[in-house]
């Protein structure tokens, strides 16, 4: 099986430059629906959906692998040298900020410029540095996860890959979008939460842009202004759009920002 | 609050009061948001289930009130997927309540839009899941509970698969234990009789060789035959002790005949009187007409005597003694008893009046090594040697005994459909006429008293005889142009050739050589289960010089 297959890629667009968009921890390559299609005219434009969501390919999850960013990053590595990316734009949201960065000093020949979404090198405190998660919080939701009840997969069942256990509840909700699986989505939040990569911003060679949005609980203001003062070539852009998903939101700001940096 | 008619029209404003107490009484909690999710108006249900003001909830975003999964799965999952399909249904989530426990809800969500298709706001609707939460911990904790049983009895009945094999094997320990002892035991009975009856034998050939060496030195030959007479006898009964052993262990090659088993009981008849004493009557029954049987008559006399002498050892103080004789037809049913095919069959039973033998110990008579008589005094072999030669003819052997009356003993022979054994004595008696004419007689032996006696009576007949140590010097002989009428061979030789082989070797350059094979009984296996080629005779060890001579006679006199 290619990294192509198995990560579900689909390669639109006219341009020669490639642009790649990476989901975050929640969706899949849907997300990109209102954003991607912008740039079509004048990019080759790629989108795939990390393992354990959307269309990738299921049987390849290894615990082992995917319990650090590193896995994810040898992924868009691996699919970007398969699809011959070179120095091309890496658009990441979410955690896939952050497996954007590490990918980007695996393959510095992958990407020219990184456009990253939300990012977050930790999300939890730590002395002075404010993740915007304390300890306790990050346990409370460890544990949340942990006790994984009944009603918590009637949570995950909108975004499930069919529900064993109630069929019609998932032919009922289930829809096209954002498909996950719950427990790869559970160990994926492990995986995210307790990731502390700061270390790795410092040494970016690629120009870089943070986009912070308004009243983001995932990652606020303060991780933003973190990541951009360590990434030595970084612009900053606080958008005016609210919560944690610019590119669903406020996608005409989100196509804005990025066409004004590249 | 006006009362509602069911029947008429309502006023607008009755209308809007009546929506207003639906809006706020629902069953359900409901908000109205921001497509940013910041709550402009709340019903009274929530507020209540959250313990607060109105006021409180109002200008706060809807994720702020859930726990801290809930608000990172409600940014990551719930909002994308809100935004992008335009509702979410039967979400499950918690909302946090000042002082109290959170709040188990199902949320459902969807998206009002403008014309223009821009979102106006957020309807979100919350019931209460406070029920359906305890049953799912119920049912959650319920199968926890099973699948712990389950393992429990998984590892319960793996345990317990242990426990019984460690029960078993102790068991089996235990009755190995006991198997050997028995085995030890039953050797001490069986090397004390078998030492009792040699002793006796060989006590009687010593003393006759002794009287004959005696006589011999002193030159007085008249009586010397009494002594080599009595020596050969118990020689011969040493012999016929270790053919009943070797019956025992069905090791021994039977010389089946067929045999008119009246006319052997009547040769018996003087025998067993004296045998059993003048305390003890015997009476002979032989039925008219006897069907004849297939079996080796000598085995059957020892069989027949063994019996009576049970018989005698059961009447110390005297009493009738009956060998009976009848032709018997076994139904299915009668021979299913006796563990018999059905079919003809002739009985032949010694009945005694004796002290007769309790159920228990009936059961156990057959036992190789059981015996009721003190050690030295009899081997235990006896009966179980009989049923040994019994079955190996194809029979059986049954007990009918009640205590206080007597005993009876019946062996059953399967009937022979075939000419009776007054031909054979006929043939054996013709063969004696034949006479040497100078044939050779090759012997391969490396008992070299054996080869030496052979040869001694083969050239005392007029034979010419040729010694050889083994098979190799055999083969050399065969080889060679020297003229070999006979090869006389012992089936065990030493140095990696065996009779069966010189056999083979030899009828390759002197095809059709009759071949006469001595053997012991651990050699039955190289005879091919007594499948001779034609021209191929066995004897076996001990035998005497007189049975010898007949049979090579005979072998010689064939064309």
């Amino acid at each position: 099986m290619t990294a192509s297959e198995r990560h579900n890629a689909t390669v639109t667009g006219t341009g020669s430059r490639a642009i790649v968009f990476a989901h975050g921890f929640g969706c899949d390559q849907n997300m990109w629906r209102l954003v991607a299609p912008a740039f079509e005219g004048d990019f080759r434009v790629v989108l795939f959906d990390h393992v354990g969501a959307g269309g990738s390919d299921l049987s390849a999850y290894e615990p082992a692998k995917y319990a650090s960013i590193n896995g994810y990053a040898s992924d868009v590595v691996e699919l970007c040298r398969e699809l011959d990316v070179r120095g091309g734009v890496y658009v990441g949201h979410s955690v896939s900020a952050m497996i954007g960065v590490l990918a980007a000093k695996q393959a510095p020949e992958l990407f020219g410029e990184l456009v990253l979404v939300g990012p977050s090198p930790r999300y939890t405190d730590d002395a002075d540095y404010v993740g915007g998660f304390t300890e306790a919080q990050i346990h409370e939701l460890l544990e949340f996860l942990d006790n994984n009840h009944m009603g918590w997969s009637q949570t995950m069942a909108p975004v499930i890959m069919g529900n064993a256990d109630r069929p019609e509840l998932a032919q009922e909700l289930t829809n096209s979008f954002c498909r996950t699986d719950p427990e790869i989505a559970k160990r994926f939040a492990r995986t995210t939460f307790l990731s502390d990569n700061r270390a790795d911003l410092e040494g970016v060679a690629q120009r870089s842009l943070v986009l912070q949005c308004s009243d983001d609980v995932i990652a606020p203001r303060a991780v933003g202004d973190y990541v951009h003062r360590k990434l030595p070539d970084s612009v900053f852009v606080q958008l005016a759009a609210g919560g944690h998903c610019p590119h669903l939101s406020a996608p005409e700001e989100t196509i804005a920002a990025i066409r004004a940096f590249l | 609050m006006r009362p509602l008619s069911s029947t008429g029209p309502i006023g607008d404003a009755a209308a809007g009061e009546d929506l207003q107490d639906l809006f706020e009484n629902a069953p359900c909690g409901y908000v109205s948001a921001l497509p940013n999710g910041q709550i402009t108006r709340v019903n009274l249900t929530l507020a209540s289930w959250l313990a607060c003001d109105r006021d409180q909830l109002v200008g706060r975003r809807f994720q702020e009130l859930l726990n801290i999964g809930g608000k990172i799965y409600y940014e990551t999952h719930f909002v994308p997927l809100l935004r992008m399909q335009g509702f979410f249904n039967e979400v499950a989530l918690d909302l946090v309540r000042a002082g109290r426990s959170p709040l188990p809800v199902l949320v459902n969500a969807v998206e009002r839009r403008d014309d223009d298709g821009r979102v106006r706001f957020l309807r979100i609707t919350v019931f209460n899941a406070s029920d359906r939460r305890r049953y799912e911990r119920d049912l959650l904790e319920a199968r926890r509970a099973a699948e712990t049983a389950g393992d429990a009895l998984r590892e319960l009945n793996l345990s317990l698969e242990t426990r019984v094999a460690e029960a078993i094997a102790r068991r089996m320990e235990a009755e190995e234990a006991l198997r050997q002892s028995q085995k030890m035991e039953a050797i001490g009975q069986l090397t004390g009789g078998i030492a009792h009856d040699f002793n006796n034998l060989l006590t009687g050939i010593i003393g006759s060789l002794e009287m004959l060496k005696t006589r011999l030195s002193q030159g007085r030959l008249d009586d010397v035959g009494r002594y080599v007479t009595a020596g050969r006898d118990a020689a011969k009964r040493a012999a016929t002790l270790t053919h009943r052993l070797l019956a025992f262990a069905r090791q021994q090659p039977l010389e089946p005949r067929p045999t008119d088993a009246n006319r052997l009981v009547a040769g018996m008849e003087d025998l067993v009187s004296r045998t059993v004493g003048a305390a003890i009557t015997v009476e002979v029954v032989g039925a008219v007409g006897l069907w004849t049987v297939l079996v080796d008559p000598n085995q059957l006399e020892n069989a027949l005597l063994n019996l009576c002498i049970n018989a005698r050892d059961a009447m110390p103080k005297g009493g009738r003694l009956t060998i009976e004789t009848a032709n018997r037809w076994l139904d299915e049913r009668a021979a299913d008893e006796r563990d018999l095919p059905a079919g003809q069959y002739i009985s032949l039973c010694v009945t005694d009046t004796g002290s007769g033998i309790s159920p228990e110990v009936v059961g156990r008579i057959f036992d190789p090594f059981f015996t009721t008589k003190p050690i030295g005094q009899g081997t235990g072999l006896g009966l179980s040697m009989i049923q040994g030669f019994v079955r190996q003819s194809g029979g059986q052997v049954r007990v009918y005994s009640e205590m206080g009356h007597g005993t009876t003993m019946c062996l059953y022979l399967p009937r022979h459909h075939g000419p009776g054994d007054e031909a054979e004595v006929a043939g054996e008696a013709a063969d004696h006429h034949h006479t040497a004419t100078g044939e050779t007689v090759l012997v391969v032996d490396d008992e070299p008293s054996i080869r030496m006696l052979i040869a001694d009576v083969l050239t005392d007949l007029g034979y010419a005889a040729i010694e050889a140590e083994d098979g190799a010097a055999g083969l050399k002989v065969l080889q060679s142009q020297t003229r070999v009428d006979l090869l006389v061979t012992d089936m065990t030789l030493p140095g990696g050739m065996n009779g069966r082989q010189l056999t083979e070797a030899a009828r390759k350059v002197r095809p059709g050589l009759p071949v006469l094979f001595i053997t012991g009984y651990a050699e039955n296996s190289l005879l091919g289960n007594g499948q001779l080629e034609p021209g191929m005779q066995v004897v076996t060890k001990p035998f005497t010089m007189d049975a010898l001579v007949r049979r090579i006679k005979d072998m010689l006199a064939q064309p």
